[in-house]
């Protein structure tokens, strides 16, 4: 693996992780925490750059779900505020 | 970090609980008087209380001091301790292997993706982020404390 593409995977299990700690839930919480380790680690072995990269944009697509996922338990109150003050 | 939560907890019991205090001493006080008039019973049975709860500030009041700085200052020896603690509680370290300069992956047997979860640990416990750059770097608990060291600017 190239040194770039391994620095980036560390990096997004790095920011997957801290997404992840983010749910409120204990129990969503650790679903995704393990759902992420469990992921980077089952393909651990893989070399092919393309596999590589297939796997990369796929993390960063969870990624976003996981941050969305995330918001979904701020923004209620947030958007009600925000409709009061109108 | 048990020691941590543990305090947290202590401070949030005894500053709402002071509040109250003072509270109920300001209400007695203007309370009092008037029940004197009417129920000299009620009275002393109110000034009793009122005495108890100006005894029990005392102590509180040192708490009110105490709401900063009150962890243990940190040395190269706690620093370690602590670093040491979060390796030990790891699952997939040998607690009977570990030793302040074994490498994470040589000695240890751990792979990347481990490490970077020991660095994020490790920012849990001591509460500030470790660059991705210098994370990669840091591969044996003396590097951990080290670095860690440096950044809290402790010396020897």
């Amino acid at each position: 693996m190239a040194a770039a593409a391994r620095s980036q995977v560390m990096s997004l299990y790095r920011t997957m992780l801290r997404e992840s700690a983010k749910f409120p839930s204990y129990n969503y919480r650790n679903y995704a925490l393990r759902r992420v380790r469990d992921a980077f680690k089952a393909n651990r072995n893989v070399e092919d750059p393309k596999a590589v990269e297939r796997l990369m944009e796929e993390g960063r697509q969870t990624l976003a779900l996981i941050q969305r996922q995330d918001l979904t338990v701020i923004v209620p109150s947030t958007l009600t505020l925000k409709h009061r003050v109108k | 970090m048990a020691a941590r939560v543990l305090q947290q907890c202590v401070r949030s019991f005894a500053r709402p609980s002071l509040r109250l205090c003072s509270n109920n001493l300001a209400l007695r006080v203007t309370a009092a008087p008037a029940a004197a008039v009417h129920r000299p019973l009620s009275f002393a049975a109110d000034s009793r209380r009122t005495r108890w709860l100006v005894q029990s500030r005392i102590p509180s009041v040192g708490v009110l001091c105490r709401q900063y700085g009150d962890l243990p200052p940190l040395t190269l020896e706690t620093i370690k301790e602590r670093v040491m603690y979060v390796l030990k509680l790891y699952d997939k370290i040998n607690p009977e292997k570990l030793q302040t300069s074994s490498h994470f992956m040589k000695d240890l047997g751990l792979d990347s993706l481990d490490q970077v979860e020991i660095i994020m640990a490790m920012e849990d416990e001591f509460g500030f982020e470790i660059p991705d750059a210098e994370a990669e770097k840091l591969m044996t608990p003396e590097e951990i404390v080290q670095y860690v060291a440096d950044k809290k600017d402790v010396y020897e």
